[in-house]
């Protein structure tokens, strides 16, 4: 309530849900359960389970080609699963047409009908029903004005500009009460500033109209600002889900840490509450909890988690890994990046020593990269040049198991 | 050797080649319409007029319009029909189909006339089945079926690339919002397609109300019975009825001028609220 009246004071009088009338719900507002699909003969989405919560919006974020549209167009009703089932509040709808379904889909381009005016448009699940007219024309009313789009509503969609479609495209969608929302890529035909500005508008919109809705795209930032939970696709299978500081931070796959913004990540050992990686030692008595004495795992660790130092002494809360050399420093607007080569030496017996750090001359440099990025006013406190040598500390990473077979896991 | 070049901005090359664009048109078209209107006026408006109500000469108007227009109404709904499950369902021998619609584009008319005759004439495939009163050559509806014949892709070739172009989504956000097939095509579809129905329309009737060789052998050419307009300037002129014939020819000259100039700016009316932004 506190958010409807901050972000649309205008609007007070609309007391009104838009979410479908229904006795006290389980909580669970749509359920996808085991779902797989193959387009001829590849596999487009392999036994995906996942649920939204009343109210809840979810973000199921892939690369292209990760199945993501696919699930999405099966909840709608526009694809059928080859197994498994979709369930809204409580009922299997696997086998009903996308008709009568009641979702509500917001399509990628909006797919407004150009013939029918703002009203007409938002206006049309109500015809479709054969609501009685008076009823119809509130209805409008309301949506028109929770959408703040009064003085267009006698416009045709191309009349429009992008977030003002959206905007018709999702009172379109909520004159009908729908179950979920679906977005397909909301923002994509959208240029970057507008992006930014729509995603918030849309986000208290629906905190406003409490309809839980699932996202799909392949924009990181987009996923972690809209989402309550992001679920990360890759390759038809969920990889994780989780609140966006799950998955942000704690990383379940290697491939959500590198999807989800920049990851360092590093082959090591688990021994006796550390990450061995070669002759370092990372104390990890958490996080190493999970594996076995002398397992294979992988070190990851995002370029702001990194901490540097010109002395030993690294701020506490930064657990000490190494050391290492100044490579190279670009400063990217609002942060700056360093590349930072590490020492890290095989243990004994292993001859390849390829880690080990020499010079800092471009033509013999050796040692294991990694990516850190400082905040400016630390950059500008504490400047560093290419050659320096630093230490180097994590205040946060992830420690997994590192499978050398994909069917490992 | 004569340069052409631009004088202080003023591009020479443009007049002349403007010029010479009309020029080629005027013996080749804009002339011999002229003199239609010269001749067929040249001895006054009044025989002009009395020529254009002689009795056979209104009743090959009606006929030709008449005609025409079912021809139309057939072809634009198959043509719809044909656009519909052409462009929405894939199945062996799509292509075939596709190809097979258009033929009729490439078929001589004389040969479309002939071959509807060999199928429904008194001796035909089909004819020879049929009783004394139920036999269709020389009728008017041998115009209308002949008609159908030559004008068959047109309509279908200005609707389908609408389909094709079409985003499914449209339809499909209206199958999301509840509506059936049914509504989704008379409320979604149909208005979308507005415009290549209207061009689709005046494409065919212009075509068909000029349509000769086809009709010439199937109606008979039989006067105030089965005698289309443009058979009835062929017949006036074989008589020497220069002025009768002008007549008609004048009203045809003039009816293609109107539906080619709607034809010109349909697209322009009816898809004005599908620009993009």
């Amino acid at each position: 309530m506190m958010a409807r009246m901050a972000l649309a004071p205008d609007s007070g009088s609309l007391h009104v849900s838009w979410a479908p009338e229904r006795e006290k719900s389980s909580g669970v507002a749509a359920s996808v359960r085991g779902v797989s699909k193959r387009f001829k003969k590849s596999s487009v989405l392999k036994d995906v389970s996942f649920d939204v919560a009343e109210g809840e919006s979810l973000v199921l974020l892939g690369a292209s080609g990760s199945g993501k549209t696919t699930i999405l167009r099966i909840i709608a009703g526009l694809e059928q699963p080859d197994s498994g089932y979709v369930i809204l509040h409580g009922k299997d709808v696997t086998d009903l047409p996308a008709r009568e379904r009641g979702v509500g889909v917001i399509f990628q381009a909006y797919a407004l009908f150009p013939r029918m005016t703002v009203e007409k448009n938002i206006a049309y699940g109500l015809k479709i029903r054969h609501s009685p007219w008076k009823e119809r024309k509130e209805a409008v009313n309301q949506l028109i004005k929770l959408v703040q789009l009064e003085e267009h509503r006698k416009k045709y969609p191309w009349q429009l500009s992008g977030g003002q479609q959206q905007r018709v495209a999702i009172a379109r969608t909520l004159a009908y009460k729908p179950q979920v929302l679906l977005f397909d890529e909301p923002f994509g035909a959208l240029d970057a500033q507008t992006r930014v500005h729509l995603r918030r508008e849309i986000r208290s919109l629906l905190k406003q109209v409490k309809v839980p809705a699932i996202f799909i795209t392949h924009d990181q930032e987009e996923a972690l600002e809209l989402g309550d939970r992001i679920a990360v696709l890759n390759d038809g299978h969920l990889e994780q889900i989780g609140t966006p500081d799950d998955v942000y931070n704690h990383p379940a796959t290697e491939y959500v840490a590198t999807f989800l913004g920049a990851a360092n990540l590093l082959l090591g050992v688990a021994t006796q509450g550390t990450v061995e990686i070669g002759t370092a030692k990372l104390p990890a008595e958490k996080e190493t909890r999970r594996f076995s004495e002398g397992q294979s795992v992988k070190l990851v660790f995002r370029p702001e988690d990194v901490c540097i130092s010109q002395d030993a002494n690294l701020p506490s809360g930064c657990r000490r890994l190494t050391n290492g050399v100044i490579q190279e420093v670009n400063f990217v607007g609002a942060y700056e990046r360093l590349t930072v080569r590490l020492d890290l030496t095989h243990r004994k017996g292993e001859t390849d020593g390829l880690y080990q750090v020499t010079i800092n001359t471009p033509e013999r440099m050796t040692g294991v990269p990694i990516m850190v990025t400082r905040p400016k006013p630390e950059a500008t406190a504490m400047k560093f040049k290419p050659g320096d040598r630093v230490a180097i500390g994590l205040t946060s990473f992830s420690v997994l198991p590192n499978y050398t077979l994909a069917r490992q896991r | 050797m004569a340069r052409i070049r631009h004088v202080r901005g003023f591009d020479v090359a443009r007049p002349l080649s403007i010029a010479a664009l009309l020029g080629i048109m005027l013996p080749l078209i804009l002339l011999p319409l002229l003199s239609i209107f010269v001749y067929g006026t040249g001895k006054g408006l009044g025989v002009f007029w009395s020529s254009l109500i002689a009795p056979d000469a209104v009743f090959a108007l009606k006929l030709s319009i008449a005609t025409s227009f079912w021809a139309t109404v057939f072809n634009v709904l198959f043509g719809l029909f044909a656009s519909y499950v052409l462009s929405r369902y894939d199945f062996w021998g799509r292509n075939a189909v596709i190809v097979t619609i258009s033929l009729p584009t490439a078929i001589p008319t004389a040969v479309a006339g002939f071959s509807l005759l060999l199928l429904w004439g008194r001796y035909g495939m089909i004819g020879q089945f049929l009783t004394e009163d139920q036999q269709i050559m020389f009728t008017p509806y041998a115009i209308i079926l002949a008609n159908i014949f030559v004008t068959f892709p047109l309509a279908f070739g200005v609707i389908k690339p609408v389909f094709d172009t079409m985003s499914r989504s449209m339809e499909e956000a209206s199958a999301t919002i509840g509506a059936t097939r049914l509504q989704t095509f008379w409320h979604v579809t149909l208005p979308s397609l507005r415009g290549a129905i209207v061009s689709g329309a005046l494409l065919t009737f212009a075509r068909a109300i000029g349509e000769f060789g086809s009709t010439i052998l199937v109606s008979g050419n039989l006067a105030g019975r089965t005698q289309t307009a443009p058979l009835y300037i062929f017949a006036k002129f074989n008589e020497g009825q220069i002025e009768a014939a002008n007549a008609i020819a004048i009203v045809l000259a003039l009816l293609s001028f109107v539906i080619f100039s709607v034809l010109f700016f349909a697209r322009d009316w009816f898809d004005i609220d599908t620009q993009e932004v």
